[in-house]
């Protein structure tokens, strides 16, 4: 096997046409306890993370937003609220399990209307050129076999003036910050993982994938490649999530 | 933004949480609201270095750390700056006497600033849902009570100690005074003016004559 033609699953190096079936066994084991175990892994803070990405979306009345990866729908919920009628948001995943537990969720709070649910591939996004005013993938991308593949396929579904916006794990910004991290990720997550959702590889594997995903200037640096302009990122919690922003020209 | 981003934004829900929670037990004040619905107020606060985009909605007050879009009405000041705006009897005065510096339309931001200052609350509601009807009106009636007692004797003790600085220890001299004396002096300045030019006018034709 050629060096090209195999990625990182975790630590592990395995074959490119491997790796997402092994990451769809990993959420569709942890689908239904997906919510419960960000609150515990993160105390809650994810949704200020969550929050904070909202904010820099400067989504508004009208526009419409493709949420790739979006999970369990905590950004497409809010997305839904503030696009109203008028707007319509897209809510991918290329998990079946993340996508049914998210849709019966915003369906349960009587979201509905201007909400989309897509099984799609985040490399190869079923969706018209320059579609979307906004693009978001949060704690998604560093799943992604070719992350340089799905930045390109982001940027041609977006509007010129679109932007891009990805929050995922990075690089803590100090050294003893990064200690008490690794610490935390290898003892305390895949424990946890073991006691609520029964499944401690999967934690061990989303710690590891943390560990394997670029850091925050290499990713810049990424999106820059791929044809973003404007590209920035904001550390949160001393760097341990980033937020990166790249708009289409 | 210069606190922490993760800091700021959860200082922001938390805020943004409690307003909104107020605001459902003030419907008429929500309805009001909503009629702002799509403004956002930038709000730059110097000292401390703050900035927060406020942005009424049908569902209550939307506050963001961040908004990048266009802005209704922008203000700048120091904190006590804003608070005078907030507690203004004539707030479009103070917006142009005062220290803040205003950007956009001000008509929206003083609609806000009147209907936050006119937020009237229900308290009995979340009281009758928790003890029932007829203890949840006694508790309200009783909290009512104690807060109009509290009202009255904070106007009370605030006229009497008005009164006492002004008129028996003779401080600080009565408002009327005061803007009294100002008026006398704006217009004793406005006559030097007015000789000083004549004077001028008879020193020139002076020495017309003269030459």
């Amino acid at each position: 096997m050629s060096e090209k033609d195999t990625t990182h699953f975790g630590y592990r190096e395995v074959d490119k046409s491997d790796k997402a079936g092994m990451v769809a066994d990993v959420f569709h084991s942890v689908a239904s306890r997906y919510d419960l175990m960000n609150d515990l892994m993160s105390g809650g803070i994810h949704r200020i993370w969550k929050r904070f990405t909202i904010e820099l979306s400067g989504v508004r009345k009208g526009h419409a937003v493709l949420d790739i990866a979006g999970g369990t729908g905590d950004l497409a919920a809010r997305f839904s609220e503030i696009v109203g009628d008028t707007g319509r948001v897209v809510l991918a995943d290329i998990n079946d399990s993340m996508l049914q537990v998210g849709r019966d969720k915003l369906l349960d709070k009587g979201l509905q209307g201007n909400l989309e649910f897509v099984q799609a591939d985040a490399q190869y996004l079923p969706f018209p050129d320059e579609s979307f005013d906004c693009i978001t993938i949060a704690f998604g991308l560093r799943n992604v076999t070719d992350k340089d593949l799905a930045l390109r396929s982001m940027l041609r579904v977006l509007k010129p003036g679109g932007r891009l916006l990805v929050l995922e794990f990075s690089k803590p910004d100090s050294e003893l910050l990064s200690k008490a991290y690794d610490a935390y990720s290898f003892r305390v997550l895949p424990l946890m993982g073991r006691l609520v959702a029964n499944d401690s590889d999967s934690y061990q594997y989303l710690a590891e994938s943390i560990r394997m995903h670029p850091d925050q200037d290499t990713l810049r640096d990424m999106m820059e490649d791929a044809g973003f302009t404007r590209c920035e990122y904001h550390n949160m919690t001393g760097g341990i999530v980033a937020l990166h922003k790249g708009v289409k020209a | 933004m210069v606190i922490n981003p993760t800091l700021h934004t959860a200082i922001m829900a938390a805020f943004e949480g409690a307003l909104n929670r107020a605001l459902l037990l003030a419907p008429t004040t929500r309805e009001e609201l909503a009629g702002l619905e799509d403004r956002v107020f930038a709000l730059h606060c110097n000292a401390p270095e703050l900035e927060v985009f406020l942005q009424p909605t049908s569902d209550g007050i939307r506050l963001m750390g961040m908004y990048d879009g266009d802005i209704t009405t922008s203000v700048r000041g120091a904190a006590s700056d804003f608070a005078e705006l907030v507690t203004a009897s004539d707030p479009a005065a103070t917006l142009i006497n005062g220290g803040l510096e205003l950007q956009g339309d001000s008509a929206p931001l003083l609609e806000l600033q009147r209907i936050l200052a006119t937020l009237d609350m229900d308290w009995e509601a979340p009281l009758v849902d928790t003890f029932g009807d007829v203890a949840g009106h006694q508790v309200a009636q009783m909290l009512r009570a104690a807060a109009g007692w509290g009202n009255q004797a904070s106007r009370s003790l605030a006229r009497q100690l008005d009164e006492y600085i002004h008129e028996e220890a003779r401080l600080i001299p009565p408002r009327l005074e005061l803007e009294d004396f100002f008026r006398d002096v704006q217009e004793l300045g406005l006559r030097v003016d007015r000789l000083q030019s004549r004077a001028q006018r008879l020193r020139r034709r002076l020495q017309k004559l003269q030459g």
